[in-house]
């Protein structure tokens, strides 16, 4: 591995400002990992460029030297996807947060990767746009680290995930070369390379500026929440909607662990003695909506909801949400530590998969709660542990093992929003076959042939034993 | 150049006579008819012939390994084609293979309460959504006669419809493949779960690239319910500028299904008076039917007629199905939405389009025959004009003899197209998967 002297450390002040070169461990230490903070480990050097030039010059600078980098936004990844393996230079676009242009006439925006997701739709929210794509991290993630992770939010259900919404990109390749990439609609010119590096995880270079769509808010809401003695009752609830041909924007689940810990956080009034709740939201024509609501207020009566309750107005709706976004914030209070899954089960695999978690958290002796994009099949069971207590980190890494494997065998997938990382990245085998890994290798080198844009990431190296068990480089606490 | 790999190597130059000659051999019939089956190879038929010289028939994904892992060997170009009708409009000549998908057509899986469906490459949309309407869903693409797309071709071609404005195009519903590619390996990627980031995104790259990378044998799709009710709002006006300032205020005001404008000579079938239509799908419960059909007469000031039920449907289904296809020249635009009416003026005023008004994207044609020098004149000025407006074009169809002179597909720019150079070397190094009318020449 090529490490950073200070001649290339002399090149790279002289391209950045001075506070854009940071070297000292004090401040480095910030970095050593993102939400996945089961593993950490501190870059050599932080570099945060201010300009599209400026990355390109310091991405050149590095190539020269053939040392490898990693990408970074905000640091909200849950999956590790931002820690440095085999890569001294970490590069923050946090510094590049401008919104260039704003097309309202055409629904678009340009915007700098280091843009905050939730910038995006302040910009526009009084003209009645948004930007779809509302990870629950949206007030400080970057529109960057979304592309990378394809990330999604609790309204995917209606409008997808980030790669429904990026027309155009502007990347700087490993080598420094700058490329635009796609064009003024979906209608692609060529191969689809934003659909190629949308999801890529910062291994095919690193985004500086997307176009991204903008959205019409929906004429008006409705928000229930629905409480059910079990989860059990609560998933079947999520079938019995999808069933009816009512597909609502958003259809969130919680279960007890999950709903103490936020009432304690919040009080915003959820049930205490409820196994589980569901936060339906329903949009559209206000003309049809009281109708839908109605509906679905029977659907999950029917299914054994034990009561449902209707947000009066819209700052009702918000503590709704800002109960259901910051939930994982919540759980903090319960345990030192909490490491977050993200798999994927066929949404009627719900039942399955929950009793499968409930089972492991019994085996492992571990408090794991869950949350649920429900109608999309994704959840993220949050395992509680002590960082301090080794034999429960193993514990916890084990349990969320199990529980991905689960998802795969239901048919499901080792993520839906959070990307592989490093956490899921022993479980690809599972998903997919050496000839499909190669191929993708074959599409990543196409970018990044020699394989310097966040190294590790991804794909397992073929014939390498992943085995994170014990953190990389443990950091002393 | 500052990077060692960036340029691919040139694709084999495969001398025509020699696959000719290879294919008319009798021992290459034969190896085919012991790879497929005799009786599944054939001559091409109608559109087929000018897609490919000889079609195979077969009905496994091992036998599409075969017939790769054979044409690898021996340098032969081939390409999947369902109806042909995307690559018969576009090919300079025919490749020396077709691959029908036609037996490889099954739905394999349709799971309502988790609205996906998975089936082979070969059945068509039609198919499909007769085969799931029965649980109230559908896919909700609308390729122009989807009893003639498959699913392979809806990918490969990137076709779409008027429905793209509310649901998407296939790009959008498009959750899991797999595809035979160099090496006669079978690949896939995403899965059957509606939301899945796991690994690099292959269905993204198999979208729209015309069978150059792979023949693609399966596909999982997200499907949606079908909506309550469908009405369709068909408004005249004399000026096409008219028709899309209404068409963009409309679009502002309420979530429409589709919204659409036809040219003149295209909206014959609706309206005898030689007016540009515009035409307003909107769907669902009765009570929102009810409420965008007043706010619809409101905005238009009751001009125009609405068309409830089945007479809705129908003129739908008319809409959608505008072929441009049998043009002797016709292209697809792609614009940001709001410059869609001046790019159009741009092209001419001889041309007749379908414009999905609220995407940007329109088809045009010219009926009439045109002379190979006017042509590329024709085409030049219709580029221009997208290019002007900071769009792209693509030819779908020119009539053979004009063919050879033409770009079928705008140049991306220079770094794009060195990657996507790369990308096809990669997954395609020996050349054989519908070569030479890509972008690029790839």
């Amino acid at each position: 591995m090529s490490l950073i002297d200070r001649k290339l450390l002399d090149q790279l002040r002289e391209i950045l400002e001075p506070d854009g070169v940071v070297s000292r461990a004090t401040e480095l230490k910030v970095y050593e990992c993102d939400g996945w903070t089961v593993e950490k480990s501190v870059p050599d050097v932080l570099l945060l460029p201010r300009t599209t030039a400026q990355l390109s010059a310091i991405l050149a600078a590095l190539h020269r030297s053939g040392i490898a980098f990693v990408p970074r936004g905000a640091g909200t990844g849950l999956s590790g996807g931002c820690l440095p393996l085999n890569a001294p230079a970490m590069i923050c676009t946090s510094k590049m947060n401008r919104i260039v242009e704003i097309d309202l006439e055409n629904r678009r925006v340009v915007a700098e990767s280091g843009v905050v997701n939730l910038h995006v739709t302040n910009a526009v929210k009084s003209k009645g746009y948004f930007y779809a794509p509302d990870p629950s991290s949206q007030v400080a993630c970057t529109i960057g680290g979304n592309i990378a992770e394809n990330s999604g939010g609790p309204h995917t259900l209606k409008y997808g995930v980030t790669t429904n919404h990026v027309l155009a990109l502007e990347l700087v390749l490993p080598d420094g070369e700058i490329v635009e990439l796609g064009g003024a609609t979906d209608e692609r010119c060529g191969y689809d390379l934003v659909g190629a590096v949308v999801g890529a995880e910062g291994t095919t270079g690193i985004v500086t500026r997307a176009t991204l769509k903008l959205m019409r808010e929906p004429e008006n809401h409705r928000t229930l929440l629905a409480a059910f003695p079990d989860a059990d009752t609560a998933t079947h609830a999520v079938s019995m909607i999808i069933a009816s041909g009512i597909v609502p924007a958003a259809l969130e689940m919680m279960d007890q662990l999950i709903i103490r810990a936020v009432e304690e956080a919040f009080q915003v009034g959820l049930p205490l003695d409820a196994g589980a709740v569901l936060i339906i939201e329903l949009e559209g024509l206000e003309a049809g909506l009281t109708a839908y609501a109605d509906e679905v207020a029977k659907i999950v009566s029917a299914a054994g909801a034990s009561s449902v309750r209707l947000a009066r107005d819209e700052a009702e709706r918000a503590l709704l949400w800002k109960a259901r976004k910051r939930a994982l914030g919540a759980v903090g209070r319960l345990a030192p530590n909490y490491a977050t899954q993200d798999g994927v089960v066929p949404r009627t695999c719900l039942p399955r998969i929950l009793r499968v978690i409930a089972d492991v958290s019994r085996r492992y002796d571990l408090r794991i709660g869950n949350v649920l994009h429900a109608g999309d099949g994704n959840l993220h069971p949050v395992v509680l542990y002590d960082e301090r207590d080794p034999d429960q980190v193993r514990r916890a890494i084990d349990a969320g093992r199990e529980i991905l494997k689960a998802c795969i065998e239901m048919g499901g997938s080792l993520t839906g929003e959070h990307g592989i990382g490093v956490e899921k990245i022993g479980e690809m085998a599972l998903m997919f076959s050496p000839d499909d890994l190669r191929v993708m290798t074959e599409l990543r080198h196409v970018f990044d042939p020699m394989e310097r844009s966040n190294p590790g990431k991804v794909i397992p190296q073929p014939g390498a034993c992943v085995e994170v068990a014990a953190p990389r480089r443990q950091v002393p606490i | 150049m500052r990077r060692g790999r960036r340029t691919a190597p040139p694709g084999p130059n495969l001398v025509e006579a020699e696959i000719v000659a290879a294919l008319t051999s009798s021992s290459l019939e034969n190896r085919l008819d012991s790879i497929v089956g005799s009786g599944h190879v054939r001559a091409p038929r109608d559109f087929e012939a000018r897609a490919a010289d000889a079609i195979v028939e077969p009905h496994s994904v091992d036998q599409i390994c075969e017939l790769v892992r054979m044409c690898e060997v021996d340098r032969i170009p081939l390409a999947p084609v369902g109806a042909a009708r995307s690559l018969a409009g576009i090919r300079r000549s025919p490749v020396a293979l077709g691959i029908s998908m036609a037996r490889l057509a099954r739905l394999i899986a349709h799971e309502p309460h988790d609205m996906t469906v998975v089936a082979e490459a070969g059945i068509t949309v039609g198919e499909l959504n007769a085969a799931i309407a029965g649980a109230g869903q559908r896919l909700p693409v609308d390729p122009c006669k989807p009893n003639l797309i498959t699913l392979g071709s809806l990918i490969g071609a990137a076709h779409s419809g008027p429905l793209r404005l509310s649901e998407g195009t296939s790009r959008d519903l498009l959750i899991g493949i797999r595809f035979v590619g160099h090496g006669a390996n079978l690949v896939h990627g995403g899965g059957r779960v509606v939301k899945n980031v796991a690994g690099y995104d292959l269905m993204k790259l198999m979208g729209g690239s015309f069978g150059t990378l792979g023949i693609v044998t399966e596909a999982t799709f997200k499907v949606r319910p079908i909506p309550n009710d469908y009405s369709l709002a068909i408004v005249p006006f004399a000026l096409a500028s008219e028709a899309f300032a209404a068409a963009y205020i409309l679009n502002d005001a309420l979530p429409l299904s589709n919204l659409d404008i036809l040219s003149p000579g295209l909206g014959r079938r609706f309206d005898s008076d030689h007016r540009f239509l515009l035409m307003i799908g909107f769907s669902g419960s009765p009570l929102e039917i009810d409420y965008q059909a007043e706010r619809i007469r409101d905005l238009l000031r009751a001009r125009g007629e609405i068309l409830e039920g089945d007479a809705g449907l129908r003129s739908y289904e008319l809409l959608r199905d505008t072929d441009f296809y049998p043009a002797a020249l016709s292209a697809q635009i792609a614009v940001p939405p709001a410059l869609l009416a001046r790019a159009l003026e741009a092209c001419g005023n001889d041309i007749e389009y379908r414009a999905h008004a609220g995407s940007g994207v329109a088809q045009i044609m010219l009926a009439d025959q045109q002379s190979p020098d006017d042509a590329v004149h024709i085409v030049a000025r219709w580029r221009q004009a997208a290019h002007a407006a900071r769009g792209t074009l693509r030819l779908l169809a020119a009539a053979p003899e004009i063919r050879s002179s033409l770009e079928f597909f705008d140049t991306p720019n220079e770094g794009a197209l060195a990657l996507m150079r790369r990308l096809k070397a990669a997954f395609d190094p020996v050349g054989i998967f519908n070569p030479g009318c890509f972008v690029g020449g790839i």
